[in-house]
């Protein structure tokens, strides 16, 4: 009976081990994304805002959208979703009712995100208080802050999939790619857009007039004079770390605000690949300058 | 209107009271048009904050330097440090006079609420003192997050009394530094 009691205790220690890895894991896929920054509304409500309950706003050439509930809170935020419902947000922009997202959510991004990253990542959002606050409709003039229209913007900018290993690039290549592509969602704000609001590819990373909040977003590809070409791997590193740049200035807008609540929690490896990563994309000349 | 007024009749009052009533916004406006002017005399206390405040950036750009290059350079971090505390205590004096100048990045801000400023100033001479402390003793975990709390202090007064850099004085202004050289950037924060 004892040995019964005692296997039976085991087990149940194993299995809440393996939750808190499962815990652990999702936390970190949580700061890759910069903690989810965009989902505090920081600027209006300071530092004590409802950490995840959305309704920040965010300004846009389209209007000004806000973020949504991310709390477990079962009438406001993601409470009653399952890991089906976040997966298929995270990877296809589409809600448990079937409603488009507003592409100002990175799904584009995201989507690259493995089944179990995205599992893991819910279970980590799971754990963290619930707190009760509405979803707010965004202020934008039609078409955009209609939903339907979006499935055709979908159509033009969008395709839903995991990222794959690339096989002959080197396993912390691939991790940045990974994290930059996907988790980190670099690009949603260093890239510039098309006219329809895709991000245009072809200047992938090399910055943007029109950031989130209506803020610049420099051009971080490794071009020298106009990109951060003479940024050393332990120059960005440091700068995802501690939010200083090598010329010993802090960072600015929302940058401050994904380092401080995710990158800086990132383990070393991970910023490492992020930097390599950046390291190793095509440089290309692009000088930004503030409207 | 006055055009039409027949030339014999005298303005009426309420004219006359507007020709008053103009003479005190003349005056304003000449009075800041010479403000302009002196600005020039200015100058030399928004370079001198703006010294001031280079000079820290250097000290964080030089600890940087060590630590993410792992330097061996014993004591160095804390040399650093203490200058920057050092440094933290000339801040308010030095931004004490409010200068009417285009060429700062000084917000309005920083008059408007002073006690606000001064305390924003006092945490970073705290951060800096606490990261010396923790770099001259013996445990090297602490030096970190010490570093951290150093960064974060000055976004702590940059973010509510710094321009942003898109709309810094240099940026607008045409003199683009176009040597490439990062280091330039930090000096017309003041």
């Amino acid at each position: 009976m004892d040995l019964v009691v005692s296997v039976l205790a085991v087990l149940a220690y194993a299995t809440i081990a393996h939750a808190d890895s499962d815990l652990e894991r999702g936390r970190r896929i949580f700061h890759a994304t910069g903690g989810c920054s965009c989902h505090t509304n920081y600027p209006d409500e300071g530092e004590d805002a409802p950490w995840l309950a959305g309704g920040r706003p965010l300004e846009t050439p389209f209007g000004v959208y806000y973020s949504t509930n991310i709390t477990p809170d079962p009438e406001t935020g993601l409470g009653r979703w399952n890991d089906a419902d976040f997966i298929r947000a995270m990877r296809e922009g589409l809600s448990p009712e079937d409603q488009h997202y507003f592409p100002i959510f990175p799904y584009t991004a995201f989507s690259g995100i493995s089944d179990r990253d995205l599992v893991d990542l819910k279970a980590y959002l799971d754990s963290l208080p619930p707190i009760k606050r509405a979803n707010r409709n965004p202020d934008a003039a039609f078409p955009f802050s209609w939903r339907a229209p979006i499935a055709a913007w979908k159509w033009l900018n969008f395709e839903p999939g995991r990222i794959e290993m690339v096989p002959d690039r080197s396993t912390i290549w691939n991790r940045g790619n990974y994290l930059v592509r996907a988790m980190a969602h670099c690009g949603e704000c260093h890239t510039p857009r098309t006219p329809t609001g895709g991000l245009d590819l072809s200047m992938w990373l090399a910055g943007s007039l029109d950031g989130p909040e209506g803020e610049l977003a420099p051009n971080i590809t490794p071009h020298r004079a106009t990109g951060i070409g003479d940024w050393s791997i332990p120059d960005l590193v440091w700068y995802l770390e501690m939010g200083i740049k090598p010329d010993g200035d802090d960072t600015q807008g929302m940058m401050s605000e994904v380092i401080e609540h995710g990158y800086t929690n990132l383990p070393a490896s991970d910023l490492e690949a992020i930097a390599s990563y950046l390291k190793s994309i095509p440089p290309i000349e692009n000088e930004l300058r503030s409207k | 209107m006055i055009r039409s007024m027949p030339f014999s009749s005298l303005p009426s009052p309420s004219l006359l009271r507007c020709a008053i009533a103009l003479i005190p916004m003349l005056c304003f406006g000449l009075a800041s048009g010479a403000r302009a002017d002196v600005a020039g005399d200015d100058m030399p206390s928004v370079e001198y904050r703006q010294t001031v405040m280079s000079i820290i950036g250097r000290n964080m750009g030089a600890m940087g330097d060590i630590m993410k290059n792992r330097l061996v350079l014993p004591g160095h971090v804390a040399v650093h440090a203490g200058q920057i505390a050092e440094m933290a205590q000339l801040i308010a004096p030095a931004f004490k006079k409010n200068v009417a100048t285009d060429l700062t990045d000084a917000k309005p801000e920083i008059w408007q609420d002073w006690a606000k400023f001064e305390a924003a100033v006092a945490d970073l001479g705290e951060a800096a003192r606490n990261l010396e402390a923790a770099a001259k003793g013996s445990n090297a975990a602490s030096v970190g997050p010490a570093m951290k709390a150093l960064g974060k202090s000055c976004g702590g007064c940059h973010k509510p009394f710094r321009r942003p850099k898109e709309e810094s004085f240099k940026t607008k202004s045409q003199h683009h530094d176009d040597d490439g050289d990062e280091d330039h950037d930090h000096d017309g924060h003041g």
